[in-house]
């Protein structure tokens, strides 16, 4: 985002109106999360200033075995999920790069569809077709990672295609080929070390949507299958101290993976 | 037999008719340039020889055995592309014994076949080099070390150099040339510039809709086109109408016909020169241009525009206005069927 | 070196006289009409194996089971009645003459609609002076937009609740102070929605509106100055008729962002609210019976309006684009 948007020069000075403009702003987004990051680390805020600062919030919270329960279901979907697209959309991708073009269009149009979708769709469509149908396909775990499956498509099919379309693959399957490789093999060996590092970032975005999602979990899973999420949503009313602290928690791991994403953007932008 | 042959060859792209009963040979060691304009179906030939196309139509015989339905991969076909087409995750050292490995050859015999192949290219010193770091010169010598490292039957070469600059272009052009001597190794260059085509091949196939429009040695078909778009596209034929050849010279020709003089056969002078088995007329210079070692007239002769080339020497320089007496060497007024062009 | 033609490579004879030089055979290098030739070329081709088609299929099963299928038959559900059971449009007469429907279609238009307005007059200002500002000002504010846009759905509900909910930190200090909007600020409203759903679209906006400004030449404003147009002028008449398929495209991302969300809401005001997401969510889950006729036809309602966005959107960033190019 920020490579694309050079207006400025370097040494230009920043105009008062823009910078109190976007200090305004700025403070408007930070205001509620540093409100819970204040909350979770003090025992009172009824005042001003809040006052007793302690870390309970936190030792309470990391000692609690179903906030761990919730981290690592929420972890095994984002990475089973994640990764079973990705795998997915390999496999596809070689039909549309090496056998028929002409498959690109549908791909195309089948994985911008849940763009439209969204959660709310997505998830009750699932529920209500396989609910009750007491097969393997009625199990809540199938259910919900079919779901994360096609919720993160739109953007690791972005991030294959443009990865692909980056170096060429078509060209590049056809030399191999030229060289007594099989096209499948020439696919595996020459050009998905090629696309690796396109993909990774969009992976990263996948696994933040993942992790932030909310709708999908509790929509098909419920407290069956607790994420973080509805961890979060279950405790809101009952211990708003925990709470914060879990908001805290949730911020920093997306921020985190966020901040590798703009990094890892970076870095390509400059490459280029 | 030839080395090679395509029978009956036809490409289609839905209604489009790419290729249209393509037949020929391909001797062994030759090089074989085929020419045309972008779109005429020489490189979709290439490709349908390579595998990578498969025909509609038509078979393709290598060698005595009939390649038609065998995938790309096992036809030991060394094919260079137009675009830059070397792994990039790979040196130019792993990009060249990728074939190798394919064939599953022992390591000694690879590292080897590699260094020479990369020595016959002249990219000693640029094994570990990857491509992005590479000019696409180096590339495409890189590329053309991969194709030829593992001894193929034939060398394809897709518009190869297209995007090298015009004196790296040359180098290479005798680069390639060589290595196809060297080797006798059979090579197939697709090409739509024509004095690329005259300076590389044995043989030139010249290409138009889909259809070979003339074929033989670069001599042959500079000299004597056999059609009119065969005498456009190769050197600056003057073209006349059968009407207009009249009119220049007083002689009838079959109306269907026209005439194809080339610029530099015909003579120029200020004096009337004895002019045996020619045509000589008076014209006046209309204008004059220098190009390179040659200095080409815009000459009217009995209202009649042509083109007249001469040896760029500082005597006989004439002004535009002059008067003039150009020789027309009856030999040199070819006379093709207008016909030719083929239904396009 | 040979060439080996069907037919002898054609020559025009040199020697001949003028004007009657010898004709060319018309024929070219090939004519190809044996019969042997043509009987090997009807051979039909053979085709590649269908087993290249193989690594397609798990894509193909995965996204018919779990997208087209869902999708297929919640649709299909909208339109087999629930009293009559037949093919028809008796669920959607239901669903846009119930009251209850009626306002959730109402809300969620009304919220997604004002948010998204709001949100695009703040990030154009925001993408204006970002552009303005030095690469080390805009770097930062282009981080906090990122960071702050993840911080939606229920983390971002739980942080409005301590600042403004009914012992929110905000809301105890107007007390404290007097100060009435916040005092009486209920953020478990309509109006308390629209506050929350305002904030998760200011980052979002700015964040899309940012690259259409660096689309913007400086050029324009000088060549706008030579012309004595005055800076409302400039404004008007130049930047943001420019960029106007941006913004276009960029409403309706908001709209529909806003359409869809569920979370947020949600975690705020359960089921107790008139919206579409929610109403449609309860009619497949919870406590009460389950009425796939009914919310099925809530389900292609809210469909039917993210469709129109997307396409709307689609429309204006190939506009854009091709604004661009032009440019």
């Amino acid at each position: 985002m920020s490579a694309k948007t050079k207006a400025a020069a370097p040494g230009q000075k920043t105009p008062l109106a823009a910078k109190i403009f976007l200090a305004l702003v700025a403070l408007y987004l930070l205001i509620p999360f540093a409100t819970t990051l204040i909350y979770s680390l003090f025992i009172e805020w009824t005042d001003v200033l809040p006052s007793g600062f302690t870390l309970r919030n936190y030792a309470e919270l990391f000692g609690n075995m179903t906030f761990w329960a919730s981290i690592g279901r929420t972890l095994v979907l984002c990475l089973v999920s994640v990764v079973i697209t990705i795998a997915l959309l390999l496999l596809a991708m070689y039909v549309v790069v090496a056998v028929n073009r002409r498959l690109g269009r549908f791909m195309q149009f089948v994985c911008m569809i849940p763009y439209a979708l969204q959660g709310v769709i997505l998830s009750i469509g699932i529920i209500s077709l396989y609910t009750g149908t007491g097969t393997v396909l009625s199990n809540r775990m199938m259910m919900l990672f079919g779901a994360y499956t096609i919720l993160v498509l739109p953007y690791i099919y972005q991030g294959i295609r443009n990865a692909l379309n980056a170096i060429d693959a078509q060209m590049l399957i056809q030399a191999a080929e030229m060289l007594g490789c099989g096209r499948f093999r020439a696919y595996v060996q020459v050009v998905l070390p090629n696309i690796l590092s396109g993909i990774l970032v969009s992976s990263l975005l996948a696994e933040s949507i993942v992790f932030g999602d909310f709708v999908l979990a509790n929509n098909i899973a419920g407290t069956n299958y607790q994420n973080i999420q509805v961890f979060l949503q279950a405790n809101m009313a009952r211990s708003s101290g925990l709470s914060s602290a879990i908001v805290v928690v949730i911020f920093l791991v997306v921020g985190a993976v966020t901040a590798a994403v703009l990094k890892l953007q970076q870095s390509s932008a400059r490459k280029a | 037999m030839s080395y090679i042959e395509f029978n009956n060859v036809v490409k289609r792209f839905g209604d489009n008719t790419v290729l249209d009963h393509i037949s020929f040979g391909i001797e062994k060691g030759d090089l074989v340039t085929l020419l045309g304009p972008s779109g005429c179906g020489k490189s979709t030939l290439l490709r349908c020889l390579s595998g990578l196309e498969r025909v509609t139509e038509g078979t393709i015989v290598l060698n005595g055995r009939d390649i038609t339905n065998v995938p790309a991969s096992k036809r030991n076909i060394g094919m260079v592309f137009q675009q830059y087409s070397l792994f990039p995750n790979m040196t130019v050292e792993q990009n060249v014994a990728f074939g190798l490995k394919m064939q599953k050859a022992p390591a000694d015999e690879i590292e080897n076949k590699v260094k020479e192949a990369i020595a016959m290219v002249e990219l000693t010193g640029k094994e570990k080099a990857y491509p992005a770091s590479l000019s696409g010169g180096q590339q495409q010598r890189a590329a053309l070390a991969r194709s030829i490292v593992t001894e193929p039957d034939v060398l394809l070469l897709d518009e190869p150099l297209s995007a090298i600059d015009a004196k790296l272009r040359k180098a290479l052009q005798s680069r390639i040339r060589e290595i196809n001597q060297e080797l006798g190794l059979t090579s197939i260059f697709v090409t739509h510039d024509q004095d690329e085509a005259m300076v590389m091949s044995d043989v030139i196939q010249l290409f138009h809709n889909g259809r070979i429009e003339q074929a033989g040695s670069p001599v042959e078909v500079y000299t004597r086109p056999v059609s009119e778009f065969a005498a456009s596209f190769i050197g600056s034929y003057n073209l006349l109408s059968a009407d207009e050849f009249g009119r220049l010279t007083g002689d009838r020709v079959a109306s269907g016909n026209v005439v194809a003089i080339r610029p530099e056969t015909v003579g120029i002078s200020a004096e009337r020169p004895a002019g045996e088995e020619a045509y000589v007329l008076e014209a006046r210079v209309k204008s004059s241009t220098p190009r390179g070692n040659v200095l080409r007239y815009e000459v009217v002769a009995n209202g009649i525009q042509l083109r007249v080339d001469t040896l760029f020497r500082s005597f006989h320089l004439f002004d535009d206005g002059a008067h003039v007496f150009i020789e027309l060497p009856r030999h040199a007024c070819l006379q093709i069927p207008v016909g030719v062009a083929r239904a396009a | 070196m040979a060439v080996s033609v069907e037919t002898q490579a054609p020559a025009v004879s040199s020697a001949s006289a003028a004007g009657a030089v010898a004709a060319a055979p018309v024929a070219g290098a090939q004519t190809g009409s044996e019969p042997a030739a043509a009987e090997r070329a009807k051979r039909p081709q053979k085709r590649r194996g269908w087993t290249g088609y193989l690594p397609f299929l798990p894509f193909l099963a995965v996204v018919i089971g779990y997208e087209l299928l869902p999708l297929a038959q919640l649709v299909g559900n909208a339109f087999i009645g629930k009293e009559s059971e037949a093919f028809g449009l008796e669920n959607f007469i239901k669903v846009f003459t119930t009251p209850l429907y009626q306002q959730s279609i109402v809300n969620s238009l009304w919220i997604s609609v004002v948010s998204a307005l709001v949100g695009i007059v703040v990030a154009f200002l925001a993408a204006r002076f970002a552009y303005e500002s030095s690469p080390r000002v805009r770097n930062a504010f282009t981080l906090v937009l990122n960071m702050m846009s993840n911080f939606s759905g229920v983390p971002l509900a739980f942080a409005f609740m301590i600042l403004m909910g009914n012992s929110g930190v905000l809301t105890l200090l107007g007390q404290q102070w007097g100060i009435p909007f916040l005092a009486d600020f209920d953020l478990y409203t309509g109006e308390g929605l629209l506050v929350l759903y305002i904030y998760f679209q200011i980052p979002l906006a700015t964040l899309l509106l940012l690259p259409a400004f660096s689309g913007i030449k400086k050029e324009w404003r000088e060549a706008a100055t030579i012309l004595k147009a005055t800076t409302f002028d400039y404004w008007f008449k130049i930047v943001i008729p420019n960029l106007m398929p941006s913004i276009l495209g960029t409403l309706s991302v908001l709209f529909s962002n806003a359409l869809a969300a569920y979370a947020t809401a949600y975690a705020v005001v359960m089921n107790n609210y008139a919206l579409l997401p929610l109403q449609i969510t309860s009619k497949f889950k919870g406590d009460v019976q389950i009425d796939n006729a009914t919310g099925g036809a809530l389900a292609v309602v809210l469909i039917l309006l993210m469709v129109a966005c997307t396409l709307i959107n689609n429309y204006f960033t190939k506009r854009a684009s091709k604004g661009r190019e032009i440019v």
